[in-house]
């Protein structure tokens, strides 16, 4: 007996893919909380939104989902960006 | 089809293959795109890594790449099929017009990841969903391990393009 047959299916979401995105959401929030480094807690942080887009498109499977998680993402990668440029020395104010 | 965990982390090793290629050939370890991005590798070879693995690191953090173009084509397939992809690509372009990026390996990698994740899915061998928890697997191996050991493996990985492609500094 394949292994999805014994897996509830809501509204045909793949709720193992589901799960994965969601462990690993976790996993690398709690390495967020606990590296000490505020630069080297970036690309954990870059896990937690790949994780989230994951499950945002996971759970709303429509279309517009589609701009819903590219919005999400970049957002989030923008924000990463400019907290990254900011602790490199900011913008030289005249 | 296979089973599902299986389907998934073969997904995974194909995105991270295409995700990983094209951020070799666009050059994507060899400097930070943005300050922020050079000051992620420096921290990164502070703690002992590779400063071409850090400057990789540092720059998908910063921008959306072809790992950022994977993730989205994947989503973009499983909503809303071969269209969604391509709508994702042209998106990640804008998200990487915001982020100061030109832009060239995240549209490449969402283009490519598109007809992959597609052909995979007409195939019959895999869901477009295993692509998206296989691209978050992916890039948890990159940027969410070991930033020790991920840096030191993109910078092993750089000299060998840098061997067969040339062009590098």
């Amino acid at each position: 007996m394949a292994l999805e047959d014994q897996v509830p299916v809501v509204a045909g979401v793949h709720m193992i893919a589901l799960y994965i995105c969601a462990v690993i959401a976790v996993y690398a929030a709690l390495r967020v909380i606990t590296e000490r480094n505020s630069m080297r807690k970036l690309p954990f942080l870059n896990v937690v939104s790949f994780a989230v887009t994951g499950i945002i498109a996971l759970l709303l499977p429509h279309p517009l989902t589609i701009a819903a998680a590219a919005a999400y993402f970049v957002g989030s990668t923008l924000e990463s960006n400019a907290i990254a440029s900011t602790w490199a020395g900011g913008l030289k104010r005249p | 089809m296979l089973d599902e965990p299986i389907r998934i982390l073969i997904a995974a090793l194909i995105c991270w293959f295409n995700f990983m290629i094209i951020d070799l050939i666009f050059k994507l370890p060899e400097r930070g795109g943005v300050s922020g991005a050079t000051a992620i590798a420096q921290e990164v070879e502070k703690g002992g890594g590779k400063l071409n693995g850090g400057y990789m690191m540092g720059n998908i953090v910063s921008s959306p790449d072809a790992s950022a173009g994977t993730l989205l084509a994947g989503c973009g397939v499983y909503c809303a099929g071969l269209p969604g992809g391509l709508f994702a690509a042209l998106l990640v372009y804008i998200g990487n017009r915001i982020c100061y990026d030109p832009g060239y390996a995240g549209t490449t990698g969402c283009i490519t990841a598109t007809f992959i994740v597609y052909g995979a899915v007409q195939s019959g061998w895999f869901a477009a969903s295993d692509f998206i928890a296989g691209m978050v697997i992916a890039i948890l191996t990159i940027q969410g391990l070991s930033s020790v050991h991920a840096s030191r493996l993109i910078a092993w990985l750089w000299k060998i393009r840098c061997r067969l492609l040339r062009g590098c500094t």
